[in-house]
């Protein structure tokens, strides 16, 4: 060990002495580490996005039912006003990283969505018009009239699609009509006055939104809510928001749904694009370890005598290894160093404020269940930054094995041959 | 590590006295018997066969023979760079034919010094770095290590050249910078594989010159492998080889 300095300087005056050699294969790595930061941002940035659309236009990162609703969609399995209470308090408790950034309370039941000329099935949503703006930014959305306000009682915030099918117009009535909690059907006369468009069909034909207060009369469920739904700072911190809440109304016949249970089919189109990620990623390691092992490998060959000297001169094969180790071991440092700062100024420096893929989208695209923004903002993380350096390191590493390896077994004799 | 004395086992050494323990603590080197045989495809090539042959501690001495007699290989054989195929070698009194790789590199490190005949002087380090590796290998202070290596250098005749990289020397420059770490660590025994070769015959001189001082007067024990007339009149004693054998000794 004592030997472990020297080693290393002479593995470093091997980097230097093939400098442009050394510096290709580093430039590889660097390319290869700044590549992956960059692509995992893109990646990270993309489904944070998408989980946020996702969310927004669902129910939140975290939801809260009665057992049974998820199954039935009736409001037999409702909330009663107290577990809405408790659910409202324990999420009000949520502290720091962990607190809400919005809440929202809902009564939603499938029903039918009437006009003079057509009907059409349609999942009603009873809303507060209040906190709904800022949970799922619905606002952001109205091509035509306003959202539902605090006032509002006979008003309906309806798609594009269920207003060109049932023929309606801003300001149009029609009549929705729902089974009530005592069993019979009921209808509800209610008003056009907003009219929105999201580009995924289901929702622009088969989504109305009324207020709370409405719905809870007309459906004859005072206080009560089908879902409880929050938006969290960051879909980072849901696990850690479900395991608290759990434990909290857990027990209160409420059940707790992360955005992965009740949104699968997002949750499955994210495993998919990250499956697609780790084969592009699996791909750029292997280009990455084929250049180290490259390098490394000639080095061995190409300096044969060499370390046939250093082993004449008292290096056991080991410490020879070692030597060779330590150059594959200095070329991935260099490169890790080089690498982060380069995927760090492309990802923070030149991408920023995203990256705008509007021009390859002549429409709306969809996928998983969400209408996708062309413009994905990199999410620069250091846990990621450290993953991707360690990921190129432990490449590196490997692949300087198998040429320190070949190094350990040269016939010294031969090596010192004059050729 | 230590074994019997190889004398005791009484084998057949036309070069040993008939007995004595004295004569064996002057013996630098000895081998018993030493087969090398390369397995080819075609044949296997007997590269050395049957050599016993003993080197006193202070000889000067050359083993000499045409190309393929096999004189690089019985060299790398006592520098334990090669194992024999069968056969048995001492280093003083330590026989090296047992000893592992690890074993092996201590040996060389502490008790041997080698010269090539293409230099083989690491490129990244300085001359004077050359010359000093084996005494860093060993641990030697940096002080110490630098004393010894310009005293060195000043007495044959590289004052002012430490820092220059083996590229920036002239053969004979890296011949002696060779030599130099050759003997730095005052080693047993020096190898020298033709060390001539690629030398001209002024710079040959020169570096001859240099190896009979430090045979003479710190008593360094050198074998050389070589045809070069002028390295063989040199020498108190030549061996010389033809197909792996002894052929002739002569002191």
């Amino acid at each position: 060990m004592m030997r472990t300095p020297t080693l290393f300087r002479l593995a470093a005056r091997g980097v230097l002495r093939e400098a442009r050699r050394s510096l290709l294969t580093a430039s590889a790595m660097a390319l290869g580490l700044a590549l992956l930061m960059f692509t995992r941002s893109l990646a990270d940035g993309g489904h944070e996005d998408w989980i946020n659309v996702g969310v927004r236009m669902g129910s939140g990162h975290v939801l809260f039912q009665a057992p049974g609703y998820r199954e039935s969609r009736s409001l037999d399995d409702r909330l009663s006003g107290k577990q809405v209470g408790a659910v409202l308090a324990t999420l009000g408790a949520l502290e720091g990283p962990l607190a809400p950034l919005a809440t929202t309370i809902r009564l939603s039941t499938n029903g039918l969505a009437s006009s003079a000329s057509s009907a059409l099935p349609v999942v009603i949503a009873g809303v507060n018009p209040e906190t709904e703006a800022s949970f799922s930014h619905a606002a952001e959305r109205i091509i035509r009239g306003r959202y539902l306000e605090r006032d509002d009682r006979l008003a309906a915030y309806v798609g594009t699609g269920l207003v060109e099918r049932l023929g309606l117009s801003l300001g149009s009535r029609f009549v929705l009509t729902a089974q009530s909690t005592d069993g019979e059907i009921q209808g509800q006369l209610v008003r056009v006055v907003g009219v929105f468009r999201t580009g995924l069909p289901e929702v622009d034909e088969g989504v109305v939104h009324i207020p709370i207060s409405t719905a809870r009369s007309w459906l004859g469920a005072a206080e009560a809510a089908t879902t409880v739904g929050a938006i969290l700072p960051a879909s980072g911190v849901v696990s850690e928001v479900v395991e608290v809440v759990r434990s909290d109304v857990g027990a209160d016949d409420i059940r707790v749904l992360s955005w992965r249970e009740a949104y699968p089919e997002l949750d499955t189109a994210l495993r998919i694009d990250d499956y697609g990620d780790y084969v592009f990623l699996g791909i750029l390691f292997v280009i990455v370890a084929l250049a180290v092992l490259n390098t490394v490998l000639m080095a061995v060959l190409h300096r044969k005598r060499e370390f046939g000297v250093l082993q004449a001169l008292g290096l056991t094969p080991a410490e020879t290894g070692l030597v060779v180790f330590a150059e594959g071991l200095l070329l991935t440092a260099l490169a890790g160093v080089v690498g982060m700062i380069a995927g760090a100024t492309l990802t923070w420096v030149f991408f920023r404020n995203g990256l705008d893929f509007s021009a390859f989208m002549t429409e709306k695209m969809t996928f998983g269940g969400i209408v996708i923004d062309p413009v994905i903002v990199p999410e620069f993380r250091m846990v990621q930054v450290l993953q991707s350096f360690f990921s190129i390191a432990v490449v590196g590493i490997i692949a300087s094995i198998y040429p320190a390896y070949h190094a350990t077994r040269i016939d010294v004799g031969e090596a010192l041959k004059f050729e | 590590m230590r074994t019997e004395n190889p004398n005791e086992e009484g084998f057949d050494d036309p070069t040993s006295p008939a007995t004595g323990l004295a004569a064996v603590a002057d013996v630098a080197v000895r081998t018993k018997d030493v087969w090398k045989i390369y397995a080819q495809e075609s044949e296997d090539v007997e590269a050395v066969r049957g050599v016993s042959l003993e080197v006193r501690e202070g000889d000067f001495m050359t083993m000499a023979g045409p190309s393929g007699s096999g004189k690089t290989t019985l060299l790398n054989m006592l520098g334990g760079l090669t194992r024999p195929t069968s056969g048995r070698i001492w280093v003083g009194d330590l026989e090296i034919t047992t000893l592992s790789n690890k074993e092996l590199a201590r040996l060389r490190l502490e008790s041997i010094g080698f010269v090539f005949q293409a230099f083989n002087l690491l490129p990244v380090l300085s001359a004077l770095e050359n010359a000093e590796f084996s005494l860093l290998l060993r641990g030697v202070p940096t002080e110490e290590r630098h004393r010894r290596v310009r005293a060195l250098f000043d007495e044959i005749g590289l004052e002012g050249l430490e820092d220059r990289r083996p590229g920036k020397l002239s053969g004979g420059q890296q011949q002696r910078v060779a030599v130099a770490r050759a003997v730095v660590g005052e080693p047993t025994l020096v190898l020298a594989d033709e060390p001539t070769a690629n030398l001209d015959s002024h710079t040959s001189d020169a570096l001859l010159d240099v190896m009979e001082r430090l045979n003479q007067e710190h008593g360094t024990t050198f074998l050389f492998s070589t045809h070069d007339p002028r390295v063989m009149e040199r020498a108190r004693r030549r061996v010389s080889l033809v197909d792996g054998q002894i052929e002739s000794d002569e002191r």
